[in-house]
């Protein structure tokens, strides 16, 4: 099993032993990042945008990338499809996708190949996707074509399944339509039928609803679970929204600086979360505040990534830093066969900290959830 | 929280004319904010939401209806001592950080915008004075008075324009969706301060946002928006408990929390606004509760009330 | 990170000491708008040459009448001298009268330049501000729009014949008859500069604290303008010039006796086939005047828009 068995394994208390048997029945990862290093040359500078970060999408679930801005999780999912803009490029590191090295790619040809096809995106803005210069039938149409090799006749009818499937209705009125003739909403759902009318077996969302109204969302939200159940599809979805993690992935990546600096179930990385960064970002959350407290909150800006960092990105802003957090990048620890983080406070030697209140309080929310399961019996245990 | 009303909005109604059409953007809406409250207004995109906001601040007309400040009409023509002292006791925190700077000024200059105007002290030493005081205040240092805006982050900018309106004394703030455009990790600074300030001045708040879970944390009472009509005003505990109009409970049905167990266990619920039929009756403004309002036909109201 | 651990003594895991105002001062990026269009601007190799090209004629033009002896409407009186063609003596040769063209071609530049510099400042000045006011006060846009509609259409040539006939061919008459119609054309742009910047977030906020319309322009408005200002100023110059050639090829320019670049190039025509020298000289310092602004303009907008700056 890749990665695990690198990572150090952390002791200690109140952890979750449970899983680490279900660690050894994972299935394979379908697509997986290691130490991927990216850089960008600006303005006569080198500004690192990936520090050596690591993910890992096993089939047919959802993993949220969740981080704030200059995290790096839109350029992290862009590498995926090698769509870095033109001064970027991969230092080091790889992309494993069905026994290719996607980080080693250097013609456009080889990516024809897999965008699109076996790979596909949607972005923030339906208008980037979209031509505003033809009707959506026809650009959707074309897609289908080119990936899956249809005739017009059938490449057509794939279409107007494709856009009753996504919630358009009456698609032989839309098919003719142009994009401008539709609302936010449904230009999303238009870029979502163009990336599922080619099945593709990987789907990675690019903050698809930051812009949309809640309600909207909520839909945009249904319908990429429902699809991905019915095309078995594995779903990067990237996000800063915490709400929308917990309603769409199973599994979920903290970014920040550049870095995955903790990784695991939904469960385990909201109700026990171990990185510092986590815990702050958790803790600052109004939605989890107890009116009459003041909500935690975290001072001052994430590094600047024109320079090398040293050690752990997030120290200068951490309280609880340590001071081998100046000196040294701390290694990936592993907290249970599904949860690691990034992290010198799991090492043995370290001290004890206490998490601030509301993540205490989510601790004992994991307790109760773990009750329920077991009360459940076999059903409990997302992984 | 006195209970003494200090600004009361009286079937305020805000009509532009788009092209040849007209367009309502707010439709009657009435509500009142007593002092020292944080009344939330909550809505999604093209509610009307940020247009009452900026009526009150009289940069959009209002075409019927009226607006009271302290006993006072501020809306439509008044004289220009009235609005004199509105610039002073009402002031606006804006949404984009990036955008309600301007670029060109420095800090000190931009925080002393609205003194400068009205010309409050006395000399130049005051002026800084009051300036360097206002950027402490918002947990920024003074030496930033003389930089330009683009010099800091957005969690920083957003306090310089607390500390532009907070200088100026104000007694109602109103926030047009002062969080929305920050990071996650920066809102909390943003909203502790507002907090803080309000227990220190008895500050009252207009918060105007789009998402209900946020402001759960920080109102005393929250408004539903919904067309430019508001639905359903109640306390926030009470509308959380006890949701009545169907906007309502679609618009807490779809907005996700930051907690995977309660996700799992939600049901979306849509809402569709023909299931409305105001063709005969009117609907009225009607007290479900002590002080829990939603917008309804008498027939409507019962059948909500037994759900 | 993958691989081993490295090697970390026990004692470095001690709590550090944290200081909530050093995180506070970590400064943003050090990104300045106006370095960053000059960056921008000097990295072209052809910007950084036409302006040099500009800045060296018109130090000459400048120094040239302060440093030289050589009066460029004295005519010779030994006819010998005159159609000289360009050697010793006489750089550019010698016109029709005996008179140097070296002496004619800086002379006249000066004149020439000043013409232009004039017409563009009060273009400009009076565009910026009557664009500002148009731009923002909404109950003016309607008359403005239609005095827009009326001066732009009016056929310029026409007019500056008319207005020459009637005040009599002069440095002031020119300047006249180019700023009379010239001022609303940068107003219009300038307008609508202003209407995309109007209701900015920031300028909503100079409202709600009660900030005066004249102050809302000067320091709201006005430095977002100054890019397109040095641009379109830029470009009124040769075009001033231009235009002061060309009345001068229909008689209407300036008097005989003022030497500028008109006047010298209607001179050099007339004897273009026998000696070229007396049109090709000053006409070459004309086009690298007239063609360096407008490629130095244009080179100078497109590096003042903040979407070039990499």
């Amino acid at each position: 099993m890749s990665g695990a068995s690198k990572r150090a394994v952390a002791v200690e208390a109140g952890g979750s032993g449970a899983n680490s048997d279900a660690a050894a029945t994972l299935p394979k990862p379908i697509l997986e990042a290691r130490d991927l290093h990216v850089s960008f040359s600006l303005r006569g500078k080198r500004l690192t945008a990936l520090r050596g970060a690591s993910l890992e999408l096993r089939k047919g679930e959802t993993l949220a990338i969740v981080g704030e801005s200059g995290s790096g999780k839109s350029v992290f999912a862009k590498s995926f499809l090698g769509m870095l803009d033109k001064n970027g490029r991969v230092d080091s590191g790889g992309i494993l996708f069905d026994g290719m090295d996607l980080a080693r790619f250097s013609k456009e040809k080889e990516w024809l190949a897999i965008r699109g096809k076996r790979i596909a995106m949607i972005f923030q803005d339906p208008m980037t996707a979209l031509n505003p210069l033809k009707t959506v039938g026809e650009q959707i149409r074309e897609a289908a074509a080119l990936h899956r090799g249809l005739d017009r006749k059938a490449s057509r009818l794939a279409v107007l399944e494709t856009l009753e499937r996504v919630g358009i209705s009456d698609p032989e009125m839309r098919y003719r339509q142009y994009p401008h003739e539709f609302s936010g909403g449904m230009r999303q759902r238009a870029v979502i039928a163009t990336a599922v009318a080619c099945k593709p077996e990987v789907l990675i969302c690019d903050e698809p609803t930051t812009a949309l109204d809640v309600t909207v969302q909520a839909q945009i939200l249904d319908l990429i679970k429902s699809l991905q159940r019915d095309l078995a599809m594995s779903v990067i979805f990237i996000t800063h929204d915490l709400g929308v993690v917990a309603s769409v992935a199973q599994r979920v990546a903290v970014m920040y600086s550049g870095q995955v600096i903790e990784q695991g179930t939904v469960e385990e990385v909201f109700y026990d979360p171990r990185a510092p960064y986590t815990w702050a970002l958790l803790a600052s959350l109004p939605q989890l505040g107890v009116k009459g407290e003041e909500l935690y909150s975290i001072s001052g800006a994430p590094p600047s990534l024109f320079r090398e960092i040293k050690g752990d990105a997030f120290a200068p802003r951490n309280p609880n830093a340590l001071e081998v957090d100046f000196v040294h990048e701390p290694p990936e620890y592993e907290v249970s066969g599904t949860h690691w983080a990034k992290t010198w406070l799991l090492d043995p030697r370290a001290p004890k900290l206490e998490p601030p209140a509301s993540i205490k309080r989510l601790r004992e929310r994991l307790g109760q959830v773990r009750a329920a399961d077991a009360l459940r019996g076999s059903e409990g245990g997302r992984l | 929280m006195t209970g003494e009303t200090i600004l009361g909005v009286k079937d305020l109604s805000v009509t532009f004319r788009v092209g040849r059409k007209d367009f309502k953007a707010v439709n009657r809406v009435n509500f009142d904010i007593a002092r020292g409250e944080t009344l939330s207004l909550v809505g999604e995109s093209g509610s009307g939401k940020t247009t009452i906001g900026r009526a009150i601040l009289r940069v959009n007309p209002v075409s019927s209806g009226e607006i009271t400040w302290k006993g006072e009409r501020i809306s439509g023509k008044i004289p220009a001592e009235r609005e004199r002292r509105l610039r002073q006791g009402i002031q606006m925190i804006f949404q984009d950080p990036m955008a309600s700077l301007n670029e060109r000024a420095k800090i000190d200059y931009i925080v002393s915008e609205g003194l400068l105007n009205f010309h409050l002290f006395k000399n130049e030493a005051e002026r800084r004075a009051k300036v360097e005081k206002a950027l402490l205040d918002v947990g920024l240092l003074p030496e930033f008075a003389s930089r330009f805006p683009h010099e800091f982050s957005g969690g920083q900018r957003q306090r310089v324009g607390i500390a532009r309106a907070l200088v100026m004394e104000p007694e109602l703030l109103v926030a047009d969706e002062p969080i929305s455009a920050l990071d996650v990790s920066i809102r909390a600074q943003v909203i502790n301060l507002m907090n803080r300030l309000k227990r220190e001045r008895g500050l009252t708040y207009l918060f105007i946002a789009h998402d209900l879970s946020v402001v759960r944390f920080i109102s005393d009472r929250i408004a539903v928006i919904y067309r430019g009509r508001i639905v359903e005003l109640a306390s926030s505990e009470a509308l959380f408990a006890k949701p009545i109009h169907p906007y309502t409970r679609s618009l807490l049905s779809a907005v996700p929390v930051p907690d995977p167990e309660a996700e799992r266990a939600k049901r979306h619920i849509a809402y569709d606004a023909s299931v409305h039929d105001y063709s005969k009756v009117e609907p009225a403004w009607i007290e479900a509760e002590p002080g829990h309002f939603v917008l309804g036909t008498e027939g409507e109201a019962r059948a909500w009330a037994s759900l | 990170m993958r691989g081993p651990i490295p090697e970390v003594a026990g004692e470095l895991f001690r709590p550090a000491i944290f200081d909530a105002a050093d995180a506070e001062r970590s400064g943003y990026s050090r990104y300045s708008y106006w370095r960053s269009t000059f960056r921008t601007f000097l990295k072209n190799p052809l910007s950084i040459a036409l302006l040099t090209l500009i800045l060296v004629l018109v130090a000459i033009s400048f120094a040239y009448p302060a440093l030289s002896s050589t009066d460029p409407n004295k005519v010779n009186l030994d006819t010998s001298a005159w159609n000289a063609k360009p050697g010793a003596g006489h750089v550019f040769g010698t016109d029709g009268l005996g008179r140097d063209i070296w002496a004619r071609t800086w002379y006249g530049t000066r004149t020439s330049m000043l013409l232009g510099l004039v017409i563009a400042l009060l273009d400009v000045g009076i565009g910026m501000i009557a664009g500002a006011l148009w731009g923002y006060v909404k109950r003016i846009d309607r008359i403005m729009t239609e005095l827009y509609n009326v001066l732009n259409n009016i056929p310029q040539t026409v007019f500056l014949i008319l207005l020459t006939y009637i005040m009599r061919p002069g440095f002031w008459t020119i300047v006249v008859a180019l700023c009379s119609t010239g001022w609303i054309g940068i107003a219009r742009f300038v307008r609508n500069k202003v209407l995309m910047i109007r209701d900015a977030e920031y300028n909503i906020a100079s409202r709600c604290l009660g900030t005066p319309l004249w102050r809302m322009i000067t320091r709201n408005v006005l430095p977002y303008l100054v890019s397109i200002l040095i641009m379109e100023a830029a470009l009124t110059i040769p075009y001033s010039i231009g235009s002061e050639v060309f009345l001068g090829f229909i008689g209407l320019g300036l008097p005989l006796d003022t030497v500028s670049l008109g006047n010298l190039v209607n001179l050099g025509k007339n004897n273009f086939m026998l000696y070229p020298y007396q049109l090709t000289w000053p006409t070459a310092v004309l086009a690298a005047i007239t063609v360096s602004f407008y490629i130095v303009g244009n080179k100078f907008s497109d590096a003042s828009d903040p979407r070039n700056h990499v």
